[in-house]
Order: structure tokens, then C-alpha cells, then sequence
């Protein structure tokens, strides 16, 4: 663990790599001068961070808030999630500033967790004394239990098809969300302060297994009044008139439930208001928050998020309508707000994006199917070329399934350089690519003849080598390959049919749902903290239905690979980079998808904000908690 | 008899067109491609194991009634419609009544505003105009209203952002109301109408240009009229020539448009709800086209029907308050 932690330190370093982040990859980013989490921080120098809560900070965001702000099994809205964050707090295991995932030492008093007989697993967390509610009432295990239970019930499902997931991995759950049981066996209410979850065998050995102690406080008080969780041998359980009913009333109410007005929260923030008509979110600090993991508190008194557009987001900076614009991509923009930078009006920082644009292809589809014709469409693309156009020189290339914020890269820089193919602009390489698979005939079977488009011989019919394209419209991603990419194509035999589509439309084709018809999409792809390659590239049908492995890519060797790193443990980082390197370098060889650019994002705060220091896993809902405003 | 007589009809054709075109709108939107269980679940699918994904998908099916033969889920939503239950949006996972509220408000306040600044505007314009035809007045006036409804509202809106809330910060860029402002009362109005006054400004640009060259023509015909003259000959003042005489007499055409703008008045503009960030009907429909939340875009779309047809109903009823030869005998 030490020594994730010390790789964990070296990532934070991760986000300040700027050319040297690509290696001897080709970079195409502005930012060479200086690292990469480079903040231009001009007033903090004058500044000290106050001990008391100041002041507040209008948080613009290009994304529309609704009024939910329960998890996110209620609203996909990264806003809105990230406003459920700075509500609620106090969840035992949380991921630290370089993305590790560790027991919160200011909510957890002592951990343990035992390997059983059965094979089964369990994690007792002993919660610490004097945590409280925004009202004040104490923060026991009863609320950790609560939450197990609540998430996991028949009744909570019933509360607008709440997925009722937070037991899955653990024993019993399937008879407690079935209603066959009104006991938990995986849960238990140890004592007070103490609980504990039994992990079913078939999930383990599980490389996150850490994950599996989390538990979340509800207030048992608020949601479910009246109630009780008791314990018994059989497993935890809810007593009193725990109903769905009660639940439809003191969630779901549109104007009392805890979804659209959780008054009794213990996040850093405590929720005062949103503005329905104008989708403005109000927070205040929440004076009787502990502090995170850090024991960190919050020193700016009151938080606004207001909806700002891309296209006027820097002026409103400038007019002091906004203080902060988190993770801001695009030259016009980032130029605007540089310039805005250069002229002592504004700060900012910046990082890379954990993530990448992508040509996805569906390898299930003829002739996709082929990692040859894959690797034939990479080499037709000038991608340094490509990422410098899309985004101004904003963004790096990156060659294989990994962000550039992920550990793994930065510890794989050198190894990365000496062992993945880049696979820059070839078009010979990829005529020699589509010969070995066979593209060898023109549309009358004889030889090709170094025009047009080549056939194949497949079982007796002639087929084309016809590459269908699904994109969404008003996406400059899709007009920039539409326009460096046909030519190359059919300079080495392929046709490239374009269809436009909006992205239901695309999610339908992607997901089989449809008509199969397209070989690749255009997209982009985010890594969480909590990546499961195993199941992205899983042969199981099951997991290929079910969205993981969305390229449709049946190849056990990658497969292999990556079920390999899921029983790695947590701690055995050595083990996991091994691992996770042989991942690499066959994705590399198969190349599932053509990762096109990792954006360069950008943070512009105003001279007013001080401290912010925020990464693509430190997030503007955790960067908050270290800054300050002036008074 | 005879304006009850056409009234009943006008009602029967009203149910009747109402009933086909709902069929219509109901088979389009569920021809239209994208899973919206798919889009309503998002990111469960990926966060669930695929078989507890497909129980969830299933159930969520089922209580959506889309498990049903399209007949059935027609005649669901349509009784339902008719009992005032409009369905549950899969977009924000509540029903369509606790979410349309706040937007339709915004899009209704905005319109009413820059109605009021329309006709305030145009009216007087359009007549002055007509008034003085083909004077140095008159040909400046139509070269601007030209140049007012030909733009593109697009265009516009940004030219005022940049003039008058980047380069001069007279206004705000965008928004409702001022952030983290705890105003009340009047102060909270004065907010609101300051974040108000670039998208009215915006709206009212084309729609002065427009009803000022439609008050115009319509002034200029009636006033060619030998009751003009008449009047006129008679020694009446030409104020009341003007606005007695004429402008009544004008105002046939003036009602059409007035009667479709207060038809428009719950119609959102995704152009100005998207530059001004003002949340109305227009962006909702559209995000909900896009989420394929066919509860909150049928029940949009049925809404702007009922008014269409309705509106030709007002329509013909104003007809014969301003003008008694109009009669509604069908």
C-alpha cells in the first residue's frame, strides 16, 4: 500500500506533465513551457486561507442542473452528482486526491476483514464518536446499515424503478430485494458504531474489494421516520411501517423528499436552495462537518452553480457573473480565457482529461471484425495532425486504453514509448495490412488493380471492403474525420459510407438494439477510479448485451489478460502494472478503437479564488473543500 | 342560433382533428429509433451486472406500460391525457405535470413581455408609417424593419451579448436571475426584468419589423377607403380619422396576428433559450426529443394543437368584434 501511495504521490505529478507526458510520443499540446497541472495563481501570494467560512463562489457550468440530488441511480447529471457529493459525506471508504481508493481515518474509527471457510468475505467498519446530522442528531452505524438496506429494498425499487443496488455483492441480497426475506445476511448491526457486510464468494477475489466496505450515512430519522434497524442472526433488518408508500413521501414528495429538498445531509455543503426557474443551485457550508478524508472543512461560506454557455462562459467570468469555469476544452475557449489570464483578470489551471475521443469499432460487423482492417484505418490517419486540429493544441495522443491521469501511465511512460505502435500515417502499411487479410480483388474477382475499392473473396461471394460509419450530427469529431479521412481510405482500397445520425439513434446502433449495420462510431470514453477492464472486454455474451464490452470484440486473448488483473489485489500494485501493461499491449495489437485525443482541460477562476487545485480525479467538488475566497 | 350553430361545429371539428392528429403524433414518435428505457436507466447499464440491468430494464418496461401492444399504450395516454395525467417523463424520472411547470412560466413571461413591447412598438410605428407613405420617415422606417426581421435571430442575440453585456455591461450575458441574489418582492422582479431585457430585446427586433410593415399595409388600404375621404370631408380631426376610423377598420389583419402570438405565447424559442440561458418550453422540447421522453414531448406537442385549433376559433370570434359584417354562421 506504501508503495501505491508513493505511485499515487507520483501521479499527482501525472497531471503536471505536459510534453513529457506523451513520452516520445508526438504531443500536440501549447502547454510545453511548464507542467501540466500548472496553475497561474497571481493573488494567492497575498492571500491566506482564512479559518473561518467567507464569502462565495458562483460555480458556472455548461451542463443544465435539474432538481434531484439524490445519487445518481435518479439522475445521470454530472452536476447534479457532483452536487450530491458536496451534500453528503462521511461514505468509509472514499477515493484520495491521487484517485487510491483508502478508509476515511475521519469517519472510520478501525477496519478489519476476514476471509471465511465459505469463501465468502467480511468487513466490519467501526464508525468513529461525534459525527453528526445537519441537525444536529448523531451519526451512528444504524444510518451506514440504513443505507445497505434502504438501496437494496423491494420498497426503494419501488420509488420511481430505483435500481436498489448498494447489496449486490453481498450475501443474501438477492431474497432481500425479492422481498423473501426482511432480513440482510450480509449486514449486520454489530454494535452502535459498527457494522458489517459479508461479500459472496462468487465475487471474490476482486481487485477493488476495498469497495465492497463502503457504506454511505442516511438519515434514518428523515427518510424513514418511525423506523428502526435492528439486528439479528438472519442479518440486519428494517423495523416499523418501512413501506413504499412511506418512501413515495419522504423521498419522492416534489416538494418535501429528500430527493428535491435534502435538508438533513452531512456533506461539507448543506443544500439551501434551487432555483427551478432559473436552474441555480445554492449551498452553504455546513458548519458541523468534520472534514474529509484529510480532515479538510470548507472555508467558502456559500456555493452558486448557475448553467453558463460555452460560447459566452469567459465573458461572463470577465463580467464577474461567474468565479469559476472548471474543465474548459476547445482553443476558442481556452484561448479566450488565456487571454483573459495574460491580462491579470482571471487564473487558471490546467490538467489532462482521464479519458479519450475515440473511433470505436464494432468488431462483431464485417469487416471490422478483422484487426487488420482496424489497424488499416488507423494508419490512414494522421492523428498528432488530427488532435492539433480538433482542439487547437489542446490535447495529447494517446496509443492504447488508458487516460492520461491513470498511474499506471505515468509509472509505463518509457515502456509505453518502447512498446506500443503509434501507428502514425502509413497508407503502404495499411495496403499490406488489407493483402494479408485477403482484400486482394476488384469487383469482377480478378487481381486488384490498385484502384478503387478492393474485394474479397469470403466463402464464394465478392465482397466490398465498405467501412459504415454511424456519427452525430453538430460534432466538429465527425466533420474533421470526415474530412481527413476518405481520401486515405480510398487511396488504400476502402470506401467510407458516412450516416448522421442524433445520438439515440447511435446508442441504438451501438447496442444492437437496431439494425446492425456500422463498423465504427465516434465517441469518447472516460476512465472512473473503478475501471473493470475484464468485463469491457469480457467473450460472455451476457457483458457484450449488457454495454461493457461495446466494442463487440470477441478475442480471448485480451479477455484472458484483463480476467487476469481482477483477482490482483489491491495493494500488489506491482502485480496490477504488470498486468496492466501485457493489457496494453495486446488492445494495442487489436486496437478495438482508435483513440483519437485526450483534451487538455482548463480551469479559469477569477483573482478572487485562491488554493484551487483541481485534476481529472480531484475533481471541482473536492477541489472546493482546500480554497478560499476573499472576504 | 347562428353563432352557437358554428361554435358546436368549430367544437366537432376541434375533437376531430384533435383525435387524428394525436394518433399521428403518437405513431411518429414511437417510430422514432433510440430505446428511451435505455436512455432513462444511462449509466446503471454499465454500473449493474448485465442480468440484474436486464431485470431492472425489464420491470421499468413493464411499469411504462411499453410492454403493451402500441394500441393499448395509445389508449392509456390518451385516457389519461384527457383525466389530466400527462405521464412520466423519463428524463427527470417524475411526472410531466411537476416538471413543465417552471418552464412554461419562463417561456409565457418572456413572450408576454416582448409582446407587450411589440405592439407597444409597432402599432403607433405602422400606422405613422402609413400615415406618412413614402416620406423620408416612412422609406427609414421600412429599410429597418427590413433589416429587423431579415436577420437572423441568432445574429442579433450575439450582437446585443457583445454590445450591450460584453463591451458595454449594461445587461446581464444570461440567466434568470442574478446568481446567489436572495432578493425579494420588487427587487427580485427588477432582477428579473434586467436578465429579461437582451432576450426581449432580441424577440421584439424581428417582431416589430414585422407587425410595423403588417399595420402599414393594412393602414394604407383602409385609408385609401372613400369612408376616409368622407370623414375626412366632414371636417372629423385626422387623429380620429386615424384611429377611430381607420385603425378599426385595419385591425382585421392586426387580429390575425395578434391571436397567433398569443398562441405563440407558450411556444419556447430554442434559439433564445439556448444563447440566453433562459429554461423554457423551447429547450425543453428539444432535450426531450433528443432523451426520446415522448411523455413530456407529446404532451408539449398536444398542448400547442389544442391552441392552434383553438386559436382559429378566438380568432374568427375577435373577427366579428372588430369588424360587425364578419358573421359566424358556419
Amino acid at each position: 500500500m506504501r508503495e501505491k501511495k508513493l505511485v499515487s504521490l507520483l501521479l499527482a505529478g501525472a497531471l503536471t506533465v505536459s510534453l513529457a507526458a506523451c513520452g516520445g510520443q508526438e504531443a500536440v499540446t501549447n502547454n510545453q513551457g511548464g507542467s501540466q497541472a500548472e496553475t497561474t495563481n497571481p493573488g494567492t501570494a497575498e492571500s491566506t486561507r482564512p479559518t473561518e467560512p467567507q464569502g462565495q463562489l458562483i460555480i458556472g457550468s455548461t451542463t443544465q442542473m435539474g432538481n434531484d440530488f439524490y445519487d445518481a441511480s435518479f439522475s445521470n447529471n454530472a452536476v447534479n452528482y457532483k452536487t450530491y457529493d458536496l451534500l453528503h459525506g462521511y461514505a468509509t471508504v472514499v477515493a484520495d486526491m491521487e484517485g487510491a481508493l483508502v478508509y476515511d481515518p475521519t469517519v472510520v474509527a478501525s477496519h478489519d476483514a476476514v476471509e471465511n471457510e465459505d469463501g465468502t468475505k467480511t468487513y466490519t467498519v467501526t464508525i468513529n464518536d461525534g459525527l453528526t446530522w445537519s441537525d444536529g442528531t448523531p451519526i451512528t452505524a444504524k444510518d451506514y446499515v440504513f443505507q445497505l438496506l434502504l438501496e437494496s429494498s423491494p420498497e426503494m425499487n419501488q420509488v420511481d424503478g430505483y435500481p436498489s443496488q448498494a447489496g449486490y455483492s453481498l450475501v443474501g441480497y438477492q431474497e432481500f430485494f425479492d422481498g423473501t426475506t426482511k432480513n440482510f445476511a450480509g449486514v449486520h448491526l454489530v454494535d452502535d458504531m459498527t457494522y458489517s457486510v459479508t461479500v459472496r464468494a462468487d465475487e471474490l477475489p476482486f481487485h477493488y474489494d476495498i469497495y465492497y466496505a463502503i457504506a454511505i450515512p442516511r438519515p434514518l430519522h428523515v427518510i424513514a421516520p418511525g423506523c428502526d434497524v435492528v439486528d439479528a442472526p438472519e442479518g440486519a433488518t428494517i423495523t416499523g411501517d418501512f413501506t413504499a408508500e412511506l418512501l413515495l413521501e419522504t423521498i419522492n414528495n416534489p416538494t418535501t423528499g429528500y430527493r428535491y429538498n435534502p435538508k438533513v445531509t452531512c456533506g461539507p455543503y448543506l443544500f439551501d436552495s434551487f432555483d427551478v426557474a432559473s436552474a441555480q443551485c445554492t449551498l452553504t457550508v455546513n458548519p458541523s462537518y468534520a472534514g474529509d478524508y484529510r480532515g479538510v472543512k470548507p472555508v467558502i461560506e456559500k456555493l452558486v452553480i448557475k448553467t453558463v454557455k460555452s460560447d459566452t462562459m469567459i465573458n461572463e467570468l470577465k463580467s464577474g457573473s461567474v468565479d469559476l469555469l472548471f474543465q474548459c476544452s476547445g482553443a476558442d475557449t481556452i484561448n479566450a480565457g488565456l487571454d483573459l489570464v495574460d491580462a491579470g483578470e482571471a487564473q487558471d489551471n490546467t490538467f489532462f482529461r482521464n479519458g479519450y475521443g475515440r473511433i470505436a469499432f464494432d468488431c462483431s460487423q464485417f469487416p471490422t471484425d478483422s484487426a487488420n482492417v482496424r489497424k488499416a484505418i488507423a494508419y490512414c490517419l494522421d492523428r498528432n495532425e488530427f488532435a492539433r486540429q480538433y482542439s487547437g493544441g489542446y490535447a495529447a495522443v494517446v496509443h492504447s486504453y488508458y487516460g492520461l491521469a491513470q498511474w499506471e501511465y505515468q509509472e509505463s511512460k518509457g515502456w509505453i514509448d518502447q512498446n506500443l505502435n503509434t501507428y502514425e500515417k502509413n497508407l503502404d502499411e495499411a495496403k499490406a495490412l488489407l493483402e494479408a487479410d485477403g482484400w486482394t480483388l476488384n469487383a469482377d474477382g480478378t487481381p486488384y488493380s490498385g484502384t478503387g475499392t478492393r474485394y474479397k473473396d469470403v466463402n464464394g461471394e465478392l465482397k466490398p471492403l465498405v467501412i459504415e460509419w454511424a456519427n452525430t450530427d453538430g460534432n466538429p469529431v465527425s466533420d474533421l474525420l470526415a474530412t481527413m479521412l476518405p481520401e486515405a481510405m480510398n487511396e488504400v482500397g476502402m470506401e467510407l459510407k458516412s450516416t448522421t445520425m442524433d445520438f439515440p439513434t447511435l446508442q441504438t446502433a451501438m447496442t444492437h438494439s437496431g439494425d446492425k449495420i456500422y463498423n465504427m462510431y465516434n465517441l469518447a470514453i472516460g476512465f472512473s477510479l473503478v475501471s473493470s477492464p475484464w468485463y469491457y472486454y469480457s467473450t460472455d455474451p451476457a457483458w457484450m448485451q449488457g454495454g461493457y464490452n461495446s466494442n463487440w470484440i470477441v478475442d480471448q486473448e485480451l479477455a484472458d489478460v484483463t480476467w487476469s488483473m481482477k483477482a490482483i489485489p489491491y495493494e500488489d500494485t506491482e502485480a496490477w502494472l504488470s498486468a496492466w501493461q501485457d493489457f496494453m499491449l495486446i488492445w494495442n495489437d487489436r486496437l478495438p478503437d482508435i483513440p483519437l485525443y485526450s483534451d487538455e482541460y482548463y480551469d479559469f477562476f477569477s483573482n478572487k479564488l485562491h488554493g484551487w487545485e483541481s485534476t481529472s480525479v480531484w475533481e471541482w467538488s473536492r477541489a472546493v473543500l482546500d480554497a478560499w475566497v476573499d472576504a | 342560433m347562428g353563432k352557437g350553430r358554428y361554435l358546436l361545429k368549430r367544437f366537432i371539428y376541434i375533437v376531430f382533428v384533435f383525435f387524428i392528429i394525436s394518433i399521428l403524433m403518437f405513431a411518429i414518435y414511437k417510430s422514432m429509433p433510440g430505446n428511451p428505457v435505455d436512455i432513462m436507466l444511462g449509466d446503471s447499464k454499465t454500473s449493474m451486472k448485465p442480468d440484474a440491468y436486464q431485470a431492472l430494464y425489464d420491470k421499468t418496461v413493464q411499469s411504462l406500460g411499453l410492454d403493451k401492444p402500441l394500441p393499448v399504450q395509445y389508449l392509456a395516454w390518451m385516457g389519461n391525457m384527457l383525466t389530466g395525467e400527462f405521464g412520466y417523463s423519463t428524463k427527470y424520472k417524475q411526472e410531466v405535470i411537476n416538471i413543465i411547470g417552471a418552464p412554461m412560466a419562463n417561456t409565457v413571461i418572456l413572450n408576454l413581455l416582448t409582446m407587450f413591447v411589440v405592439f407597444i412598438i409597432a402599432i403607433p410605428l405602422g400606422i405613422a408609417t402609413a400615415v406618412r407613405k413614402n416620406g423620408v420617415f416612412d422609406k427609414s422606417i421600412q429599410v429597418l424593419t427590413i433589416v429587423g426581421y431579415s436577420i437572423p435571430t441568432f445574429i442579433v442575440a450575439l450582437l446585443a451579448i457583445f454590445l450591450l453585456a460584453v463591451k458595454i455591461p449594461i445587461f446581464p450575458i444570461s440567466g434568470v436571475r442574478s446568481a446567489g441574489s436572495t432578493a425579494t418582492g420588487l427587487a427580485a422582479a427588477l432582477d428579473m426584468l434586467r436578465h429579461m431585457a437582451l432576450p426581449v430585446l432580441v424577440m421584439s427586433v424581428s417582431g416589430i419589423g414585422g407587425i410595423t410593415r403588417y399595420v402599414r399595409a393594412a393602414m394604407i388600404d383602409v385609408l385609401r377607403m372613400d369612408y376616409i375621404k368622407t370623414a375626412r370631408a366632414k371636417g372629423l380631426r385626422e387623429k380620429t380619422v386615424i384611429y377611430i376610423h381607420a385603425f378599426r377598420n385595419a385591425l382585421i389583419p392586426v387580429v390575425t396576428v395578434t391571436t397567433w402570438w398569443i398562441v405563440g405565447l407558450f411556444g419556447g424559442s430554442i434559439v433564445i433559450e439556448s444563447v440566453f440561458l433562459w429554461p423554457g418550453l423551447g429547450k425543453m422540447l428539444i432535450d426531450g426529443l433528443m432523451q426520446r421522453d415522448f411523455a413530456v414531448v407529446l404532451t408539449m406537442q398536444m398542448f400547442y394543437v389544442v391552441l392552434s385549433l383553438a386559436g382559429n376559433v378566438i380568432m374568427d370570434i375577435a373577427y366579428t368584434l372588430v369588424d360587425p359584417r364578419v358573421r359566424l354562421d358556419g
